[in-house]
């Protein structure tokens, strides 16, 4: 036995190469042939096969040349909850373990990868845990879990991740010559979890075939999401870091996007790229730049130049030898025509629209790249191809036989000349508009908010929605035009700053917004553009010219069905407005006229039919209609359960509205409920509290009502202070006018003059006269008189408060609710100064309009108030019997919405009493 | 340093071979410096993957130098070798001392070692390795990457922008042409 001398080993190498890629069995034939060619050389490889098969069963060289460590092995070693098992491989960022739980509380086991980074000093381990923690939010049946992160007391990093037990998806795939159709389904999944990750706000950033896994069963399972990130947090940063990555080993740039190879910006985007380029695989068996191995440096310039053939054109091996050809069609259980006809088509398209070098012309979120998937598979036409007749005509055959051959006679009958049919064709084609209209309104927004998921999100910060509009904001200035996209763009930031209550920004871009959309032609635009600032305006005091841009935007609209939609938004607006102006005859008409457009539209829409059925239920409550009111909240809560959304900010908003018809019908008790939901489903959806001011002003409102002076005390000031934050004016003026309420209910006469004076100059500045908002305020000065004990100035005030409220109730405005409160409040200071007979009538009055209001069968605690006012009065006449059954009825009605131990509620029972043992 | 590295590296591939040998000189003590680091800072004395070594290592370097510091591939190449030095010598150092000595370089990369060889053994298969990358350089860092260093067939596939069943090949042959030279060099 001796060592090969060169020469020999030369001779033999090539023959070496070509035994070793047969598989074993196939040796002895091959070795047969070789034999009769050349027999020496046959008897060589034999004797060197022979010793491979030996030196294998020995695993030579198989072992480390290091020993493990001694102690503390890794093998039983904890790393937080578990403790590791044994060793699965070494990955490219460091060695994989599996670990089990130490509590052995659970059966899963966990595979733990200890990271071969090294974190830099002072907070990097904190950031490190930061970013895990955000990574682990991702819940997915798709995606691998990562289940903690953290770094061990050596400074080790390490992450907890799923084990998943699987096999690389082009392998699976191959393994099982799955046709193509199988392969999409597959990538379909691999889809649905990328989209759930940009959802949240994650970029996976190293899709490719050995971080998606399919287990025997069938599930995919993609790993590492966002890990590349992590891992580029610490130490190196920019693109350089994607050629020469940490853990050991030049990462090959296989599955890199052009803008991650010459620096640019990693975006959703990007990840469609990946995900295109292991599409291309799965559907070939090919990179996309091309056959055969490939040296960095040409993949760089493949990358980043190069076009890529079409895939149909692969599977028909224009380039590449026949032989892998025919072998990457049988693993597709077909032959390559067949594989180039099933590709050829949707699928190039498809494919190329991924893979395009400028990020903007890819599919621009992974859902539209899984939309095309789909439709490609029910055979539907796909959006990424113009619409040519012959090919949507093509596609509308494949599906669906009689419905065409009906289409074509019909087609036939028209072609005869009947003056309706060119009414008819016009139609369809207006329809198709609106609907494209509709459908790039929303992809714009689609576009929008794929580009906010973009890594530049301050890593290992909770970032808010207001950072996510700030960028949008952003990107939006940097889009070059002026044109609608543009227009609705800033809209929809505009209006999403509004629902977020901050509206000196929702202004800002709300007023530029409309102003770019007088000189488009699209009516729809300029009317939305209209509304949407105009609902701004009015929730900032700027009434007057609010509703001055409704009419502008309603009389835009007007004509024509197809503007439904745009009509029944500018209405809602419309009916806000009106009001916040104090206008309730016009908010409830202009809710109604919404509500009717939507039940009479084709296009059917359960979201605006819920925000209608709570623009009336509002306007409703506003106006004094309880009964009418509390129906539509009831079905509006009701139709937020069925549409699963009773925990959203919708949500949140109808609680809040259904809370105030309820202080204003007088059940305190119950709008507390309401309310308390209210505040919790905002609480719930941020980490910090964004309750809505106005919220908790509201909650402030109805905790006064209860006696919980304190606690009311404290939701009025942080719903000012909250209001004063974010410009609102509404909540302020509602606060102050209810802390000199709770002020003087706590005794503090001072305070409680205060607010009002601080609050007069405000609504005189940005309400209308005869606003049942100055009712209030005098009614809160009478009452401040009243506890001073100046009666005459009391009653003055008094006179004035009922005075605004009949003029409003006349006018048809808000007054019908406020007013039976004035008239109560007077009789109390009225009986006071010994007018009895005045007394007893404003009570009686009062009655007898809250019995007017009120649904038949409930109780209100305004008109157990007036009850016990008129009670008094009577009392105070000497009218015996009348008075006790008021108190009675007081007791009745104040005890079922105050609650038994509430002062009122006592008070009316011990008048009860009282006059009945004088008898 | 990172400069002296770089223009040795580009030395030795002109075929400088007195440049070839201050370059694994020079790597050499690189790494030694950065393994006892790595185990000074992670305080208790537990282990460090000889991969994790040459990352760290390259960090460094690379660091110092900025951007013309040759790139990992290449990098790997030279240190992989350089490696199989510093464990033939740690080998020895542990045959010498009783316990695990100053440190311990580990692996990570393999089942549980129970037979490792001795520095007698490695040094043979270092030899054989010399005389195979006369033969076929290509084969002999093969070896020295995955058998030395630890890195797997995918990684080495990556550095070296070859397919990974051509790095597997490539072992396999190694190992036939390495298996034949240790038992010539046995029985002679």
């Amino acid at each position: 036995m001796s060592t090969l001398s060169p020469d020999q080993w030369q001779a033999v190498s090539p023959y070496l190469d070509q035994a070793l890629a047969l598989p074993e069995e196939e040796r002895p034939a091959w070795l047969a042939s070789l034999r009769e060619q050349n027999p020496a050389l046959a008897g060589h490889l034999q004797t060197l096969l022979e010793e491979h098969r030996a030196l294998s069963e020995e695993r030579f060289l198989e072992q480390s040349p290091l020993p493990l460590p001694a102690e503390p092995g890794l093998a039983g070693q904890t790393i937080g909850a578990y403790t590791l098992v044994s060793l699965l491989g070494q990955g490219g960022m460091g060695s994989v373990w599996l670990a089990e739980r130490s509590d052995g509380r659970f059966q899963r086991q966990a595979a733990v990868k200890f990271l071969s980074i090294a974190l830099a000093g002072g907070g990097g381990a904190e950031r490190f845990k930061r970013e895990g923690s955000i990574l682990g939010r991702l819940a997915h049946p798709h995606i691998a879990e990562l289940v903690d992160a953290g770094v061990t007391p050596a400074g080790q990093p390490y992450l907890v991740l799923e084990h998943v037990e699987g096999e690389h998806i082009d392998r699976f795939c191959d393994q099982r010559r799955l046709d193509v159709e199988a392969r999409v389904r597959l990538f379909l999944d691999v889809l649905a979890a990328v989209a759930h990750a940009h959802a949240n706000l994650i970029v996976h950033r190293d899709i490719k075939p050995s971080n998606v896994l399919v287990r025997n069963d069938g599930q995919v399972k993609l790993l590492d999401f966002g890990i590349a990130k992590l891992l580029e947090g610490e130490g190196q940063a920019g693109a350089a870091t994607l050629l020469t990555r940490e853990g050991g080993g030049a990462l090959t740039p296989e599955y890199a996007a052009p803008e991650q190879i010459t620096g640019g910006a990693v975006t959703t985007a990007t990840d469609v790229y990946s995900l295109g380029v292991l599409l291309y695989q799965l559907l070939t068996g090919q990179h996309p730049a091309g056959s055969g191995p490939h040296s960095t440096a040409d993949l760089v310039k493949a990358i980043v130049d190069t076009e890529p053939l079409r895939v149909s054109d692969v599977a028909a091996s224009k380039t590449a030898d026949a032989e892998s050809a025919t072998t990457n069609a049988a693993s597709r259980a077909t032959t390559p025509d067949k594989l180039c006809r099933s590709l050829r088509g949707d699928l190039d398209t498809i494919v190329a629209k991924a893979l395009k070098k400028n990020p903007q012309e890819r599919y621009a979120s992974v859902t539209a790249l899984a939309d095309d998937l789909g439709r490609y598979l029910r055979h539907e036409p796909i959006a990424a191809r113009p619409d040519t007749l012959g090919y949507r005509a093509a596609k509308f055959v494949r599906r669906n036989r009689t419905a065409v051959t009906l289409a074509a006679l019909a087609f036939l009958a028209t072609v005869a000349g009947l003056v309706g049919t060119i009414t008819q064709a016009r139609t369809a084609r207006a329809q198709r508009d609106f609907a494209f209209r509709q459908l790039s309104r929303a992809e714009a927004i689609n576009d929008l908010n794929s580009f906010l998921l973009s890594d530049a999100a301050p890593s290992g910060k909770p970032f808010t929605v207001d950072d996510l509009l700030t960028r949008a904001e952003h990107i939006v200035e940097r889009q070059p035009g002026e044109d609608t996209s543009r227009v609705e763009l800033l809209i929809a930031i505009g209006r999403q700053y509004t629902v977020q209550d901050e509206y000196a920004k929702a202004r800002r871009l709300l007023e530029e917004a409309y102003r770019l959309s007088r000189a488009l032609p699209e009516r729809s635009t300029r009317a939305v553009a209209s509304c949407a600032l105009a609902q701004t305006l009015s929730r900032v005091g700027e009434t007057g010219r609010a509703e001055a841009l409704f009419q502008e935007g309603i009389d835009t609209l007007s004509g024509g069905p197809l503007l439904a939609v745009d009509r029944v938004f500018c209405l809602e607006r419309g009916s806000e407005i009106a009001r916040n102006r104090g206008d309730a005859k016009n908010a409830i008409a202009r809710a109604q006229a919404a509500q009717r457009l939507l039940q009479q539209s084709p296009f059917k829409s359960e979201l605006l039919e819920l925000d209608t059925l709570i623009a009336l239920a509002g306007s409703y409550s506003f106006a004094g209609q309880q009964r009418e009111a509390s129906a539509a909240f009831e079905a509006a809560a009701a139709r937020l359960t069925s549409l699963g959304r009773d925990d959203t900010q919708r949500a949140g908003t109808v609680f809040n509205n259904w809370g105030v018809a309820l202080i204003l019908a007088g059940q305190p008790l119950q709008a507390e409920r309401v309310l308390r939901r209210a505040i919790a489903i905002g609480r719930d959806r941020q980490s910090e509290e964004t309750v809505s001011p106005m919220l908790l002003v509201n909650y402030a409102r109805v905790l006064h009502d209860l006696g919980r002076f304190d606690e009311a005390s404290d939701y009025a000031e942080r719903g000012y202070a909250k209001a004063q934050t974010a410009g609102d004016e509404a909540p302020m003026d509602q606060a102050l006018l209810l802390r000199a309420s709770i002020y003087r209910s706590q005794g503090d006469l001072d305070r409680a003059a205060r607010m009002l004076s601080e609050v007069e100059p405000r609504l005189r500045r940005t309400l209308p006269d005869g606003h049942i908002a100055f009712g209030s305020l005098a009614l809160q000065q009478a009452l401040n008189a009243q506890a001073a004990g100046d009666l005459p100035a009391a009653l003055d005030l008094s006179n004035q408060a009922v005075t605004i409220g009949e003029a409003s109730v006349k006018a048809g405005r808000q007054g019908a609710a406020y007013l039976p409160i004035f008239l109560v409040r007077r009789s109390d200071i009225e009986r006071q100064v010994h007018r009895t007979d005045e007394a007893a009538a404003d009570a009686a009055r009062a009655v007898s309009l809250l019995q007017a209001a009120a649904q038949p069968g409930t109780s209100s605690s305004n008109l157990g108030r007036a009850y016990l006012a008129l009670g008094r009065a009577l009392q105070a006449e000497s009218k015996l019997d009348e008075a006790r059954a008021g108190f009675r009825s007081a007791a009745e009605q104040l005890q079922s919405t105050l609650g038994p131990d509430h002062p009122d509620s006592r008070s009316a029972r011990q008048f009860a009493a009282e006059v009945s043992t004088r008898q | 340093m990172g400069s002296t590295i770089s223009s040795l590296i580009g030395a030795a591939e002109r075929g400088d071979g007195s440049a070839a040998e201050a370059l694994f000189a020079a790597l050499y003590s690189e790494l030694h410096r950065v393994a006892k680091r790595e185990l000074a800072r992670q305080g208790v004395p537990v282990s460090l993957g000889a991969t994790t070594l040459l990352h760290e290592a390259y960090l460094d370097m690379a660091a110092r130098d900025g951007p013309s510091f040759p790139d990992r591939a290449r990098f790997m190449g030279y240190a992989a070798r350089v490696m199989r030095g510093l464990i033939i010598d740690h080998a020895r150092n542990r045959r010498a001392q009783k316990r695990g000595g100053k440190f311990e370089i580990t692996s990570l990369g393999t089942e549980a070692g129970e037979n490792v060889a001795d520095d007698r053994e490695l040094t043979r298969i270092s030899e054989a390795l010399d005389e195979l990358a006369k033969v076929d350089a290509s084969l002999a860092e093969v070896v020295d990457l995955k058998f030395f260093c630890g890195f797997s067939f995918a990684e080495i596939a990556a550095m070296r922008a070859i397919s990974e069943r051509t790095v597997q090949r490539r072992w396999e042959k190694a190992r036939i042409y390495l298996h034949r030279s240790i038992r010539a060099q046995l029985s002679s």
